[in-house]
Order: structure tokens, then sequence, then C-alpha cells
């Protein structure tokens, strides 16, 4: 398989610090902020923002060859994390180093735009990513290829079922190649014969000497593909080690015990 | 190997050569950014483009009755000095409009890819640059047409176009920062531009103005850039010295400003899309 970005990397050799990580931001309240709803409410001191501590003091590395399960409830952090490790909120504390290229599943921001096709969407987001033309167009048939879209690519993507959405935006990223791959919780609208698909590409990269971070609520695929896992809530890493240790932990939190439900997603 | 690192912002800015790098790599985005807003209103088509150019023409049409019925006479330059600075005007008018939903829009695109976000709206600026290009075209259709005095002079409309493309710039840039954070700016966009038009010497001109009026000129940038607009293209003058300096003070002025503002709030923008 040809491969251009830098594959040689030595299993073992770190790809991704985290040091001392953490994040403050402040957000809205209201769905939609207006002047209207501040000026209407002035002087009855409603408040409009709050401030969220996302992440505290996270510790954490990645060798390459090896796949990171990062599990937490809701609002954890989670995302949060690997907005951070992609570049894409500056840290608030700590230091994040990242020893390649990054992709971000449904990443690349592919399906922000509805009403520009499928293929416009991978274009303009591969060249927002930092991609160039020449690559996107070199990677485009695989791309349309893994994601099984078929004549759909050239529709608008407001046409899309949440199902195309996500084989598109995992299409994108594992087809560019990166060193680093990050897996947000997007393979869970894939049907049963795409999530086999995309679960043997993740093996294939990761025995490929890539790094992955796998973010997911499916505690069987977890189990399943990592080879270490951090248990994240509120904000805190709670636990991180050996994947079934983790997991059990994690699900004892939980009180759900091992049942179909937490197995089934990933 | 490439290493990335990420760190707190110094002063709340990020690293602006960095930044500047990043930005210049992805120039290509700018630019098919653009062209894919220009296809979706169907600018690229030749309907579309008459369309452009068709709007601002019956609106300066408009215009002219009304000075000729208020005014009592008028002449061709009089008309050529309206929809002249009619053109530049919407010019700026546009990318503000454009620009001002240039981030709010950018939703997954923010969410989930790093990028200098500032490009969104320079691609704003981009298109707003498209859709004045046809035009100042039909404006040299209408000043052949009407027999106006022809002279290098008229060259100079060039840096005066220049100076208006960087005021839009930085308005539209300031503006889609705003409204992150006041969703319903671009709701009071239209009054503010209406306005904005009825202060600046467009359906008249600055000398014919009484002296306590002409104290507007002092808060108004689009009054010496639109002087020297009209004396450019409309009269095939020499612009003043004074107005060209003035008003890139105020383009540069309120293109860094913008510029400070954007750099210093885009952390958040992917917390409040």
């Amino acid at each position: 398989m040809p491969s251009e970005s830098s594959s040689s990397h030595v299993p073992g050799e770190i790809a991704v610090s985290v040091q001392h990580l953490g994040l403050t931001y402040t957000t809205t309240i209201d769905r939609r902020p207006t002047l209207k709803a501040r000026v209407r409410t002035m002087g009855r001191g409603t408040k409009h923002t709050r401030v969220v501590r996302a992440l505290d003091d996270i510790m954490m590395d990645v060798p390459y060859g090896s796949v990171l399960g990062i599990v937490g409830a809701n609002g954890a952090g989670k995302s949060t994390l690997m907005r951070v490790i992609s570049g894409i909120l500056p840290p608030s504390q700590g230091r994040v180093e990242v020893y390649g290229k990054v992709s971000t599943l449904l990443a690349l921001g592919v399906g922000f735009s509805p009403t520009l096709s499928g293929r416009q969407n991978v274009e303009l987001g591969g060249l927002a990513a930092g991609m160039s033309r020449k690559e996107i167009a070199e990677h485009f048939e695989e791309i349309a290829d893994f994601a099984e879209l078929g004549d759909a690519i050239e529709a608008p993507m407001r046409t899309y079922s949440s199902g195309m959405f996500a084989r598109l935006g995992f299409a994108v990223a594992v087809t560019v190649r990166p060193d680093i791959l990050i897996v947000d919780e997007a393979l869970s609208t894939g049907d049963a014969h795409f999530k086999e698909k995309s679960l043997n590409k993740i093996k294939e990269l990761r025995s490929d000497a890539r790094a992955l971070i796998l973010v997911s609520h499916g505690l069987g695929t977890i189990r399943d593909v990592c080879n270490e896992v951090a248990w994240l809530d509120k904000g805190k890493l709670i636990k991180r080690g050996e994947p079934n240790e983790v997991v059990d932990a994690y699900e004892k939190f939980l009180k759900v015990g091992k049942s179909a439900a937490i197995d089934e997603d990933i | 190997m490439a290493v990335e690192v990420y760190e707190p912002f110094r002063a709340g800015l990020p690293p602006l050569g960095k930044y500047w790098r990043s930005l210049w790599a992805r120039r290509s985005f700018i630019a098919e950014y653009a062209r894919s807003e220009l296809r979706e209103k169907h600018y690229d088509s030749v309907f579309g483009q008459v369309w452009l150019v068709l709007n601002p023409l019956l609106l300066s049409g408009v215009y002219f009755l009304l000075i000729v019925i208020i005014g009592g006479h008028s002449d061709k330059m009089r008309y050529g000095h309206l929809t002249a600075c009619l053109f530049l005007f919407y010019f700026v008018s546009n990318t503000m409009t454009g620009g001002v939903k240039s981030i709010t829009k950018g939703g997954k695109l923010i969410l989930n890819t790093a990028f200098p976000r500032i490009m969104l709206p320079i691609s704003a600026t981009v298109v707003g640059i498209f859709r004045f290009l046809p035009t100042i075209f039909v404006f040299f259709v209408i000043r052949t047409v009407l027999g106006f005095p022809i002279g290098w002079a008229i060259l100079w409309g060039i840096p005066v176009a220049m100076i208006t493309a960087i005021l839009a710039l930085g308005l539209a840039v300031l503006i889609s920062t705003i409204n992150v954070y006041f969703r319903d700016i671009a709701s009071f966009l239209p009054y503010f531009s209406r306005t904005w038009l009825y202060l600046s010497p467009i359906l008249y001109e600055a000398s014919a103005l009484k002296h306590n009026l002409r104290q507007m000129e002092t808060f108004n940038p689009l009054f010496p850039l639109l002087n020297s607009w009209s004396r450019a293209v409309v009269h095939a003058e020499v612009p003043r010295a004074s107005d060209l300096l003035i008003s890139l003070a105020w383009a540069l002025g309120i293109f860094i400003i913008g510029t400070y503002f954007f750099l210093t709030r885009e952390r958040d923008f992917a917390v409040r899309v």
C-alpha cells in the first residue's frame, strides 16, 4: 500500500504527549446569544455565560503502534481532549506535543456545508486541513470507494443519511494516511457491514505502526482493539492502563454491569 | 518529523508567525471556498452576473430620479458620481453582509478542523471583490457612452479600490467576530448599511453640503474614500493626497483593530458556534 506520510515509525516511539493539560473556557448559556436578549435582561443580573473547567491536569502518552481507548460518561471532556490534541482548541494550562500528522474523524470538517456536494465538502475540508489540491485529487477515488456512496458523492450533503455522513467522514480520515488518527464516536451510526470494515481498517493502521486514539461508548470495541484505555470523568483522568481492567472499573462505576447494550456499539 | 506543540497563548494571541504560515499554506482554500460560494449563488453564470450588475444599476436609476425630482435639475456628471459611488458602497456593504455570518455558519469546519479561522471572513471579502468587478466594467461602459473626461488620473481608482478592499476586509473580520457573541447583529446590518448610505456623499457631492453637516466627514471613513473615487473615475482628476491618506489610515486602523479582536477571540469560536 502506498504511503507518503512518514509511515516508518518505530512502534513504542511517542506520538502524542499530553503534559499537565488543563482547559477552561467560557461558553454561553443561551442557545443563540443575542444583543436583544442582553439589552432586555439588563440590570436583572441574569447570567449569560458560564465557565467550564473541561480538562484538569491530564497526563498521557500515546506511542506509535498502539490504540488508546478513551471512555467516560457524557460531558467527561473526551471530545474536548481530542480537539486539543488536534490543535482546534489551544490549552489553558500545560502542553501537548504531537509528533506527526493528525487526522481527526468527522474531521477535515466534512459535511460543514449541507448545500455543497460530498465531493466539494471533501475538497474544501481537505484544503482547510492543509492538504494540497494534488493530495486531495490523488486520494479522492479511494475515499469515494471506501465510503461506498456511489453517485451520491455528487449530491448535496443535506440529502445524506447520518450513516452516509459517518461513512464519508471515516473514509476521509483513514484514507489520508495520518500518522495519528483520532476516531471520535463516529462509527456508531454506520451499519454492521461498515462497522466491520472500519474496525478492520483501524486494526490495519495499528499494525502499520500508526497511533490511534479511539473515543467510544462501545465498550466491546474498546476491549477488542485497544492496547490501553484511559477513563475520564468531569475533566479528570480517573484511571488508565490495561483495557479489561479499566473498562471493568468503568462499568462498575456506571453500575450497568456487562450488558448487551454497551457491547454492541463502537 | 513534524512536531506540533500546543501551549497556552501569550497575551491572548496565537503565535503570529506560525499563524501566518498556516494561513499562507491554505490560500487555495480561500480561492476554492470563494468560488463555491459564487457558484452556489450562480454568480459564475452570465445571467447571474447580469443580475449582480442590474441590481445596483436599477438602484442608481431610482436615486437619480429622486435627485431630479427633489433637486429640480441634474446633469450626467451627477449621474456618473451617483453610479460610481453606489457601486463602491455596495462593495463594502455586500462584503459586510456576506462576511457577518462567515464564522457562525462555519459550524462543523470550526468544530473539527484546525485552521486559521480568519480564512472565512477573507473568503467572504474575496466573494465581495468578485461581485464588485463586473460593476466596474459596467461603469466604464456608462462613462464611455456618456462621454466623461478621459485621462491617466482615472488609474487612481485602482489604489482607491484597494484601500476600499482593506476597509471591507477589516469590517468583515470585525463583525464576523461580533456576530459570534451577538447573533442578531446580522439582522441589524441592513439598517446600519442604509443609514451609512445616506450619511455618505453618494446621493450628493461632499462639496454641496452645508458647513455644519460637513463635520460628518470626520467620523465617516467613506467620505474621503468616495471623494477620491469620484474624482478619479468620474472626473478623471487626481484625488487629494489628504483624502487618500485619511482613508488609508481609516482602512488600516479598522483592519488592525478588527484583526486583533478576531485573533484574541478566535480560541472561543470552537466552543461558541
